[in-house]
């Protein structure tokens, strides 16, 4: 392909074509334009257009197309053919850092992204002077140019913060050290001065401090696998001016937005983490600025409000402390009675606070709500970074820590009871408090393992918990109910059985709740009540205890399944099972009615499968409904096969794949069942077992085979007469 | 072939041998940091003052006297024949360069001086002139290698080393100092002045009546013969040098016994063949005595050097241990300076390296204590060596050793560190859990490890680095979380699976997130 304007028309019109929102329009020019991508001159056909089209909308175009041929063809592989000549890349590497700068921002970040991609295969050896012309764009003043250089050059840094040490990678960021730290210092001294000069000018103000962003994150890249001697010997301008932009504010810069986090917070989240990662790997050299960063920190902490837009630094900011008071020697810089109760009352405790967000989350995004509350996947959020900082704190200070809080939450409690429907909230805290400060080790199977010993758990059980479990109106305070809920749950093996047996007509109530996380959690304490184990490893609670709750227990687990939002709850179906499991025999008497859900409920899955762990528990309970009624009286598999083999036809017929390994397997468990010949039921599906189609998905195979197994076992003779021929 | 290498395979099938687990000082040859504060002086300037008494000529030597001549004429008087000038442009070209700021060795360079300051080396007549080109040249070999090299190139070598036997001691002390700075320019310059003998004269003045100012540049000039590889100084003259560094090592000045300790640790950081050369001596009881000395210029080269020998054999590091190495580690762990930490940890972690018998003597020794300690609090240097010192143990150690060292409370710390800004390190931690449940496994207790990883917060830690941006890193994570978390449901029905009805969905697994 020539550089000519006829090309240069002719990929016009076909760029054009591929915006088409009609696929038969748009498919043919994509297939052209991938057939010709590997001519002579197509990419620089494709930036000239980017640069020069008339139209805005192809050269953005012309720059998505120019950055998704580079990140196809670009690298060379071994032993297969050089995709783009020689001269192209020579030609493209030459131009593309200027054409980047001088574009609109859009494009821009295309052909940003391009040149790390470029970067990647060959900076630095092939593609030695491309440090230096960065470099010398530093000194444009045009802070548009700047910005883009910044953003190249930490897409092409980034990696230095998690690849392993090699003398490769280290020569390459020698190199780099040597070219880029100085010009980069001396860009950040004077973008800071800009920032003073500018100080009453929103627009300039915003500019510039994306690029102190950039180049707080090039600090981080450029100092993550060792502390170069160049920063060490300009520790001093850094670190004095990090902290200086740590305590800044400016109206100009405040955003309204509560959720998104506007550039101040950006800015000092990423510094928080520089400081992190000085405190972390290069203790020795930061000492002298530490204790600046803590107290700095600190009260930014104590200044920021509680919207959403702040969490991110917020997180960072606590962990910031709470990694730094586990250290012995800093252990001096908190230990003093006011600093500590500072900390609890003014960084603590209001970011135990439930919030706003909160509520909505616990409202409207149960799920989301209970996967962060009850799963651990909260790593960065408020409360949990603050439950850190209470454990690193007890680690040298656990008597005052305990001590200071103890009154926090008496006066909490207090609040809550002049007035709970206002202050309810309160009360919530409390418990946070209560659990982040008494746990101290913690695992899904037995919740709380080793807790703090001058954290008085049953008194507050007793006094505080139950109460509110005991009110007769399930739907009122969902939040304390829930907290209620997860207090029995996580401290079940700290609070004496004779409470946890009181508890459990109190969860069974409240599997009637309306809050999705209310009478999910009641299921999900009950579930791990049930698997708790005694001596002798029976269970904990057994089945005579359980005896004059059985009825309500079902029919109540059942019921939560239909209450809106909790059709497929998986610690529902979960904890139905594990009753089951508990109760056994006592459970037969209900067993037609729990059949039929049982049934009904996977008749209604089977349409759209799309829980697996609910799925799976479901069956479970089947299998084990199958199990515990057979044993008793074996006659009556056959009313399970009545009841279960039609929905199984419709899963086999309409080729449900998630469903089908699970039929087999009922399917051998009933069949077992027989003594005797095989039901002429059986024998009409068995030419279908051997269908190939079948066997070609490997998670069908074993249950087949056990189910075959299950039909030569009783039905050999059939089988050998009936069906020979289809053999 | 080594002695222990059938018995390595014992105990240490596990695809790795110990020469892929005994790390040697150098994995990288690049350095990002600053020169290491803690390493011994290469090259040294002479910026005494103090030089009257040492030097009767220059009595009058008082910089506010004195008349600073041109650079002019001072070429101009050393090219000259007047004995008298010639002094007093040396002395002024000396001065210069012993000046405490920038002095200007590339001027004096560019003058081209150094040929006839080179001869005034050899006027055995003119002591003082001697004496302030010995000094003058020795300045000058003190800077960069383009420095020392004018120096050798105007023809030093030959004439330093006469002068070592020059009836003036303070002569033959410059000249001491002068030979330091070349030898360590390195191991070209070094094997240049082994090649001329350099080391018998320079032997010889060592005596026990060696004023100890001269002792300590003799060792110092040593310690630079000894010093630097690629390759590493001649087997002949380190056998002559290595009898008097014993001697030296017994000396009670503290810079005497440092440098020799430096000189010892650099003859150490070899192949095993050298390190044996070292071993053979018997010195090994007074270096592991040395590294807890008071002195911390002691304690660093001595750790040094007991650190380089545990790099090499299994019965090399066994002299170590029986010099008792195992007894003042704890106390090295525990070291206020990080540095020393590390070092003390680098030294441990390639003796858990060894079979499992001196496994056991990590154990028995009480080494676990410290080491739990400087895992949870020491300095990041240090820690990164104790995480291999953890992964070498549990790659090693028998069952009941790894036992052990969960015991003393190592997965507390270790999980801990799994939030290290580190990729490598992450990855060893990682690769050590996996080691640990391959022991749990073996003794039936993989459901109690699971819990107690979790408890110590390490699965949440685990479950975030499926999310890290090193490939490796992830893939580690991943492969613990799939082979020993995510069955999770499945331990709580097995018990009863078969007996009372649960059923086994177990073929199911694959398809589950859990």
């Amino acid at each position: 392909m020539e550089l000519s304007d006829a090309n240069l028309q002719t990929l016009t019109e076909y760029l054009k074509k591929t915006l088409d929102p009609d696929p038969a329009i748009r498919r043919p020019a994509e297939k052209f334009l991938e057939s010709v991508e590997g001519s002579q001159n197509y990419p620089l056909l494709l930036l000239t257009l980017l640069e020069k089209s008339q139209e805005n909308v192809i050269k953005v175009c012309a720059s998505v197309t120019f950055k998704n041929y580079i990140k196809r063809n670009w690298r060379i592989v071994e032993d297969e053919p050089n995709k783009i000549c020689e001269s192209d890349r020579i030609a493209i590497k030459a131009n593309i850092v200027p054409l980047m700068l001088s574009s609109p921002e859009q494009i821009q970040k295309q052909l940003s992204d391009a040149i790390s991609i470029i970067g990647r295969e060959d900076f630095p050896q092939k593609w030695p002077d491309l440090l230096t012309e960065m470099v010398n764009r530093f000194q444009s003043g045009d802070f548009h140019v700047i910005n883009g250089v910044l953003r190249t050059a930490h897409s092409l840094f980034k990696r230095y913060r998690h690849e392993f040490k090699s003398n490769e990678l280290w020569t390459e960021i020698k190199l780099v050290l040597d070219a880029f730290a100085l010009p980069l210092t001396n860009l950040f001294k004077a973008t800071i001065e800009l920032c003073s000069t500018h100080a009453n000018d929103a627009s300039a103000l915003k500019v510039l401090f994306s690029s102190l962003i950039l180049i707080a994150k090039l600090f981080y890249s450029l100092n993550f696998q060792d502390l170069p001697e160049f920063f060490e010997d300009n520790m001093e301008t850094w670190m004095t001016n990090f902290h200086s932009l740590l305590t800044l504010d400016n109206k100009l810069l405040q955003t309204d937005d509560e959720e998104e986090a506007g550039l101040l917070e950006l800015l000092k989240s990423q510094i928080c983490d520089n400081a992190a990662l000085y405190a972390q790997k290069y203790d020795e050299e930061f000492q002298p600025y530490l204790p600046r960063f803590v107290t700095a920190i600190w009260n930014l902490l104590v200044t920021t409000g509680q919207e959403v837009k702040y969490d991110l630094l917020v997180s960072n900011a606590i962990q910031f402390l709470a990694s730094v008071c586990e250290r012995p020697h800093y252990k001096h810089l908190f230990e003093d009675q006011n600093t500590l109760t500072s900390i609890c009352e003014k960084v603590i405790v209001p970011n135990m606070e439930f919030r706003a967000a909160d509520e909505e989350a616990f409202e409207d995004n149960s799920e989301e709500y209970i996967r962060r509350d009850l799963e651990g996947s909260d790593i960065d959020t408020r409360r949990r970074a603050a439950c850190d900082l209470v454990r690193g704190l007890c680690k040298f200070f656990e008597g005052p820590v305990t001590g200071i809080f103890s009154g926090y939450v008496n006066s909490m409690l207090q609040e809550y009871a002049k007035n709970p429907s206002v202050n309810w909230k309160h009360k919530d805290a409390a418990i946070y408090l209560v659990t982040s400060l008494a746990s101290k080790a913690q695992t899904q199977k037995h919740g709380i393992t080793q807790a703090n010993e001058l954290v008085n758990l049953t008194e507050f059980f007793v006094n505080h918990i139950q109460p509110d479990l005991k009110s007769a109106t399930v739907n009122e305070f969902p939040v304390l109910k829930a907290d209620g809920i997860k207090y029995i749950m996580i401290f079940r093996n700290q609070v004496p059985k004779e409470q946890l047996l009181v508890s459990i007509p109190l969860l069974i109530n409240h599997l009637q709740a309306e809050s999705i996380v209310v009478h999910t959690y009641a299921a999900h304490a009950l579930e791990r009540l049930f698997t708790m184990r005694g001596t002798n490893n029976a269970t904990l609670i057994t089945a005579a205890e359980m005896a004059p709750f059985v009825e309500v227990l079902l029919t109540n687990l059942f019921k939560a399944l239909t209450l809106p939002g909790s059709s497929e709850n998986e610690y529902i179906m979960k904890a139905i099972m594990r009753s089951f499991s508990l109760l056994q025999e006592s459970i037969i008497p209900y067993i037609p009615s729990v059949i039929t859900q049982l049934t009904q409920k996977l008749l209604a899955v089977s349409k759209n499968p799309s829980k697996p762990h609910f799925n799976h528990y479901m069956f479970e309970s089947i299998c084990l409904s199958v199990r515990i009624t057979c044993k008793a009286n074996p006659e009556a598999v056959g009313s399970f096969e009545e009841a279960l083999f039609l929905v199984f036809t419709e899963i086999l017929q309409n080729d449900v794949q998630e469903f089908i390994p699970y039929v087999f397997q009922v399917m051998s468990l009933l069949l077992e069942m027989h003594k005797n010949e095989i039901p002429s039921s059986y024998m009409a599906l068995f030419p279908h077992l051997l269908q190939p189609v079948l066997w070609e998905r490997t998670g069908n195979i074993p249950p087949l085979v056990r189910l075959l197994q299950a039909y030569l076992e009783r039905g050999a003779s059939t089988i050998a007469s009936a069906a020979a021929d289809k053999i | 072939v080594r002695t222990h290498s059938q018995h390595m395979k014992l105990f240490k099938n596990k695809g790795k041998d110990e020469t892929t687990l005994r790390r040697q000082r150098v994995e990288v040859s690049i350095e990002l940091r600053k020169a290491k504060k803690d390493e011994q002086i290469l090259k040294r300037r002479n910026i005494s003052v103090h030089v009257k008494e040492e030097n009767p000529s220059l009595g009058q030597d008082r910089a506010y006297e004195i008349i600073q001549p041109s650079l002019e004429e001072i070429v101009e008087a050393m090219n000259g024949d007047d004995t008298e000038l010639q002094l007093l442009a040396t002395q002024a070209t000396r001065r210069l360069l012993s000046r405490h700021k920038d002095p200007p060795i590339n001027q004096i360079i560019e003058l081209g001086i150094i040929p006839r300051m080179v001869e005034f080396l050899g006027r055995a007549d003119n002591a003082a002139l001697q004496f302030e080109a010995a000094w003058a040249l020795t300045n000058i070999a003190s800077g960069t290698s383009e420095h020392t090299r004018a120096v050798v190139e105007g023809g030093a070598i030959s004439a330093f080393i006469s002068l070592l036997s020059s009836p003036h001691m303070h002569i033959s002390e410059q000249s001491v100092w002068a030979l330091g700075n070349i030898a360590g320019d390195g191991p070209l310059y070094r094997d240049a002045l082994i090649a001329r003998d350099v080391i018998p004269p320079l032997l010889a003045l060592v005596s026990p009546a060696t004023p100890v100012g001269f002792l300590r540049n003799i060792t110092w000039t040593l310690s630079n013969l000894c010093r630097n590889k690629n390759p590493c100084p001649p087997l002949d003259a380190v056998k002559k040098i290595l009898p008097v560094l014993i001697f030296l090592l017994q000396h009670e000045d503290k810079e005497v016994i440092s440098d020799s300790c430096w000189a010892v640790s650099y003859l150490t950081d070899s192949c095993n063949d050298r390190i044996q050369v070292v071993v053979d001596t018997g010195i090994l009881p007074r270096l592991v005595e040395l590294m807890v000395s008071p002195d911390v210029n002691v304690v660093t080269p001595a750790l040094r050097a007991i650190g380089n020998v545990v790099t090499g054999t299994d019965q090399q590091t066994q002299e170590a241990i029986d010099a008792g190495v195992l007894a003042v580690l704890p106390r090295l762990l525990r070291h206020t300076k990080p540095v020393i930490q590390k070092e003390a940890a680098w030294t441990l972690s390639n003796i858990a390296a060894g079979p499992c018998q001196q496994i056991q003597q990590i154990i028995t020794c009480g080494l676990l204590p410290p080491l739990v300690e400087l895992l949870s609090k020491g300095d990041f240097k240090a820690q990164k060596e104790a995480v291999w010192v953890v992964a070498n143990f549990t790659t090693g150690g028998t069952v009941d050793q790894v036992v052990e060292l969960v015991r003393s409370g190592v997965l507390k710390p270790l999980l801990n560190l799994l939030l290290a800004k580190d990729s490598k390190t992450i990855l060893t931690i990682l690769e050590t859990i996996s080691k640990l449940f391959l022991a749990a496994e073996k003794l039936g207790e993989t459901e109690k490890l699971c819990l107690l990883v979790e408890e110590l917060d390490g699965l949440d830690k685990i479950e975030d680095l499926q999310n890290h941006e090193n490939d490796m890193v992830y893939r580690a994570a991943l492969d613990i979380i799939e082979k020993y978390f995510s069955g999770e449901e499945n331990t709580d029905l097995e018990p009863q699976t078969g007996q009372d009805g649960l059923y086994d969905f177990s073929v199911e697994k694959q398809d589950f997130n859990f």
